[in-house]
């Protein structure tokens, strides 16, 4: 009898750990990202969780850390600037987009913005000849649209203006007091800096390249996606499906977030914020990627050579 | 020194540059995050090709031998007064001894609003961080001098001044060189690290950048160039000490 009772309990075991869908582990950052938080927020819109995969999200402050987190075999998806996954491609780290999460876009959406002191003597970009400009972090998106800024005015970035990094929750004092001549503002910073006045928008992120495009994108490992390619179906269904119904019930899903811990704005300051343009269907708007790429390389000088980016991009995964 | 103990230090260095290049070239780590030591010494003499590189080592260390400068002046002040004056010393010691656990880097944010962005707010933080360890160590100095060379003074008719100067000062010297071995090192990691967290110049900047790069291995060539300017920088004031106070050499006695 006992040993009937082994043999069952060892295939029961064998059976459950068979069943065990994979686990994904993603590494978030803090902004802009709210459909893929929601996943974890409102496990109950996800109904391939944890039958098809399973998802472990894990908050980092900065992408170089992700990436690192990544290459250490931490981590087998995450966000990122689609920019930064064209540095990590162009240091071969083998890994895809094969999702949108949101995008730099003008009117209605909400655009990164450069901001100054509204009674302060910069009316246009050139005045920030000589001055400082405040952004989130060296070879970051914001480091790029204040640059892009300034060369499309005729400045040269570092020698007529200084780039400086800075913490987003910061920036509006430096600017108000003087420290920096202009700032950058995301969403919920802008609101409430917007609240508290004495600020004047400079340009956007959008203005800055002049054109729409990438600003979050989802990356997987490409060993994770040989390995697990229907756990990555699967969890990009729900994202898909996830994102629907953000976009159609973005009160509640704010809410619920808020709830959740995911954003520690004031509800009320939270719920009045503008949004990012999110694909309803995830698509990456390749293109972008490929204007920002040559944008690294030939004005930049960020890359040391050209970077495949049809080659970086893999929609096959995303629902049809 | 017997021959063996001259290669020692070297003998270790030797094998963790082994160990270290044995690990990036066993395949179990990336090389983008364990480079080789091939790759960081190719970016390390890349790094001193480039002028404008030797510039920013230039401006990191105008930054934390300002600091450093200015820490020393008001530290040996502090302290030597502190030292010989038991008013000055209930007044000021709970405010050093209360504060010295507090990390300064905290306060940052608050200087970069008082100093700005620029190099003046760096100073500042490098001569708070060393300030501590100079007045800490010189008011030990100032307290710990042999009382039986003030009492002499003072029977020969020495005035205050030349108390001051003749005796409590060279007494306090060597107290004074420990606190700046400390402060020294401080300063380097102080700067590098405000240059990182908001600086358009400067080692710390090239380390972020270099990291936001992906580049491992120019990040360790930095990180290289810092060690070595803080060896220099301890080497500098170690040689200062024992040519200003040549009657204490250090004379250990290993049981």
């Amino acid at each position: 009898m006992k040993a009937v009772l082994s043999v069952a309990l060892f295939f029961f075991t064998v059976h459950a750990f068979a069943q065990t869908p994979p686990l994904i582990r993603l590494g978030r950052g803090f902004a802009a990202e709210e459909q893929v938080w929601l996943m974890s927020a409102r496990p109950d819109l996800t109904p391939n969780q944890g039958k098809r995969y399973q998802l472990k999200q894990i908050l980092f402050q900065a992408n170089p850390e992700r990436f690192q987190a990544f290459l250490a075999g931490e981590l087998d998806a995450g966000t990122a600037p689609g920019l930064a996954v064209i540095f990590a491609r162009a240091q071969g780290m083998d890994m895809k987009i094969v999702a949108s999460v949101c995008l730099e876009a003008g009117a209605p959406y909400f655009a990164t913005t450069y901001m100054v002191k509204d009674d302060g003597p910069i009316k246009s970009i050139k005045d920030l000849k000589g001055g400082t400009i405040g952004v989130v972090g060296i070879k970051t998106a914001t480091d790029l649209w204040a640059r892009a800024g300034l060369i499309n005015a005729g400045l040269v970035p570092d020698k007529d203006t200084k780039v400086v990094p800075m913490a987003f929750p910061v920036i509006g004092d430096a600017v108000r007091t003087g420290k920096v001549s202009a700032g950058t503002f995301v969403e919920p910073f802008y609101s409430a800096e917007m609240a508290k006045g004495g600020l004047r928008k400079l340009f956007t992120a959008v203005e800055a390249v002049g054109y729409e495009h990438e600003l979050l994108d989802i990356f997987f490992g490409e060993k994770f996606l040989k390995a697990n390619p229907d756990a990555v179906r699967a969890f990009l269904a729900d994202y898909v499906a996830v994102t629907k119904y953000y976009l159609a019930n973005m009160e509640q899903a704010k809410s619920d977030l808020h709830k959740a811990g995911f954003v520690r704005t004031p509800l009320p300051v939270y719920l009045k914020t503008s949004d990012w343009k999110r694909d309803p269907d995830a698509r990456v708007n390749v293109e972008s990627l490929k204007k920002l790429s040559a944008f690294m390389l030939d004005k930049l000088q960020w890359l040391e050579k050209p970077v495949n980016v049809d080659g970086m991009v893999d929609q096959t995964y995303l629902p049809r | 020194m017997r021959f063996f103990d001259r290669i020692l230090p070297f003998v270790f260095v030797g094998a963790a540059l082994a160990i270290w290049e044995a690990a990036a070239r066993s395949g179990q780590w990336s090389p983008l995050l364990f480079p080789s030591l091939e790759k960081i010494f190719r970016e390390l003499a890349l790094f001193f090709t480039k002028t404008e590189m030797l510039l920013e080592i230039q401006v990191s260390l105008e930054r934390a031998l300002g600091g450093f400068a200015l820490a020393a002046a008001v530290g040996i002040l502090l302290g030597i007064v502190m030292g010989r004056s038991r008013f000055v010393a209930e007044l000021l010691d709970p405010l050093f001894s209360g504060t010295y656990a507090v990390p300064k880097l905290a306060l940052f944010p608050i200087f970069i609003f008082v100093f700005g962005i620029g190099s003046l707010s760096k100073v500042a933080l490098v001569f708070l961080e060393c300030l501590y360890p100079i007045v800490i160590m010189t008011y030990a100095g100032a307290r710990d001098v042999n009382r039986a060379l003030l009492w002499s003074a003072q029977n020969m008719g020495a005035s205050r001044a030349a108390i001051l100067r003749r005796v409590v000062i060279p007494a306090t010297t060597p107290f004074i060189f420990a606190g700046f071995r400390v402060a020294v090192p401080v300063a380097m990691i102080v700067v590098v690290i405000t240059e990182m967290v908001a600086s358009a110049d400067g080692l710390g900047y090239q380390v972020i950048y270099a990291m936001s790069s992906l580049r491992t291995d120019r990040m360790l060539a930095i990180v290289i160039v810092i060690a070595a300017l803080g060896y220099a920088l301890d080497k500098a004031v170690v040689l200062a000490r024992d040519r200003l106070i040549y009657w204490e050499k250090l004379d250990t006695y290993y049981v």
